[in-house]
């Protein structure tokens, strides 16, 4: 039950930063999006 | 509309770089999630998996390997386990070591290399430690993980605000993925209480007479080159010492505090009855004192800053140009072993393990350790 909600957290945050990516019309902060969703990413699949 | 399709583009290209490096990385972890290779000696009467002894741990990342080396004839019945700490590698090579080895000609030997399987799929975190480190052996070049001497908090989390062990003992938070806090374990408790449980099974399924906890520890903490024996294995302890010193390895005897609960010199021989010994030797990967941790380091065990700390007196080990080596590791936690078993056959002497092929301690100092592994 723990890791459910754990994962809904997580991939609630990941659709906002994949959201900001999308939205973003700076190079940079795109960049950073990337790099952070990557992260949610594989937090996401239990991947560590 | 040009806008947009510039926009688009570079987001996608992002995507897809950010998609690639999050594949490449993913299958850097996952290939840690794959069990090294053990090949046994054809001395091997039994492989199973700890499973086998409590089925809760089955299809779980805590299940693992139980190779086992049964004379079918009178001897004590004897439990190695490396592994539990999968951050100290003399210990699990040790165990690996006597998997590959021996056979026995009287007793039992039952053989637990990665007692922490899920420990192994990942590497302590902020540490910045290698996640593999290569042997050299005569059929080639081994690979074996360096993992975290805890539970991979993928497979438990998470962690509760304080920790009661299954002995009573209030600890930090994290020590509820320590296998060697989690002992006699629970039948249906945290991952790593299951494992501590499984054990405990195994130690009464197979009748287990002495357990020997193979460890290492950082340089410049007290409780190092050393062995801690429960009460009940206080002879034991103290022969094996003697015939040690004999040898000219250094080892010294620490009792296991019986207010310090949850670890294997104490549970083993407390909830199970069973004479239980921790062996420790010196892991230049482990301390704070080290510099750079590299795979070489755990190898060949040379670091200059532990050199400096050495010559400063802040290491309780004696610590030369040469390091500490891996092969000097195995050696001493293979003589241990040796030691304890002999003093234990003296003190009873209807139980004597008879091996063949168990690796001379010297050799395996002299020769270096892949002359020992397949």
């Amino acid at each position: 039950m723990m890791e459910i909600i754990y994962r809904l957290i997580v991939l609630y945050l990941a659709i906002h930063i994949a959201v900001y990516l999308l939205r973003q019309r700076k190079f940079w902060n795109q960049l950073g999006a990337v790099v952070v969703l990557l992260l949610f990413v594989l937090r996401l699949l239990l991947i560590k | 509309m040009k806008r947009f399709n510039v926009h688009g583009l570079k987001t996608a290209v992002l995507l897809a770089v950010g998609g690639l490096l999050g594949f490449i990385a993913a299958s850097e972890f996952k290939s840690l999630w794959t069990d090294e290779p053990i090949f046994p000696s054809p001395g091997l009467t039994r492989q199973t998996r700890l499973s086998a002894y409590f089925p809760g741990l089955a299809n779980t990342p805590g299940d693992t390997d139980v190779f086992i080396f049964d004379s079918g004839g009178p001897g004590a019945n004897v439990l190695i386990t490396g592994g539990t700490h999968p951050n100290e590698p003399a210990g699990f090579v040790s165990a690996v070591v006597v998997v590959e080895t021996i056979s026995v000609r009287s007793g039992k030997v039952v053989v637990v290399p990665r007692a922490n399987a899920s420990g192994f799929t990942a590497n302590d975190p902020q540490e910045a430690n290698p996640t593999r480190f290569k042997i050299r052996t005569a059929s080639g070049v081994r690979t074996f993980r360096l993992g975290s001497r805890l539970t991979n908090p993928v497979h438990q989390w998470p962690d509760p605000t304080l920790y009661q062990n299954p002995a009573g003992q209030m600890l930090a938070a994290s020590e509820v993925r320590n296998l060697n806090r989690c002992y006699p374990g629970r039948e249906k408790g945290y991952l790593t209480e299951r494992v501590a449980f499984g054990i405990m099974e195994l130690i009464r399924r197979e009748k287990i007479d002495l357990g020997v906890d193979l460890h290492e520890s950082a340089p410049e903490y007290p409780v190092i080159n050393a062995l801690v024996f429960h009460d009940a294995s206080a002879e034991v302890a103290a022969l094996a010492q003697i015939a040690l010193q004999d040898e000219g390895l250094d080892l010294r005897l620490e009792a296991s505090p019986q207010n310090l609960r949850g670890l294997s010199h104490r549970e083993w021989g407390d909830a199970a009855g069973i004479k239980a010994i921790l062996v420790e030797t010196p892991n230049p990967v482990q301390g704070r004192l080290k510099g750079r941790t590299t795979d070489s380091l755990v190898v060949d065990g040379r670091d200059k800053d532990y050199l400096k700390a050495a010559r400063l007196g802040r290491l309780f080990v004696p610590y030369g140009e040469n390091g500490i080596p891996i092969s000097e590791r195995v050696a001493r936690h293979l003589a241990a072993v040796q030691a304890i078993l002999a003093a234990y056959a003296e003190l009873e002497p209807d139980k004597a393990v008879d091996f063949v092929g168990f690796p001379d301690w010297k050799r395996v100092r002299a020769e270096g350790v892949g002359a020992f592994l397949r």
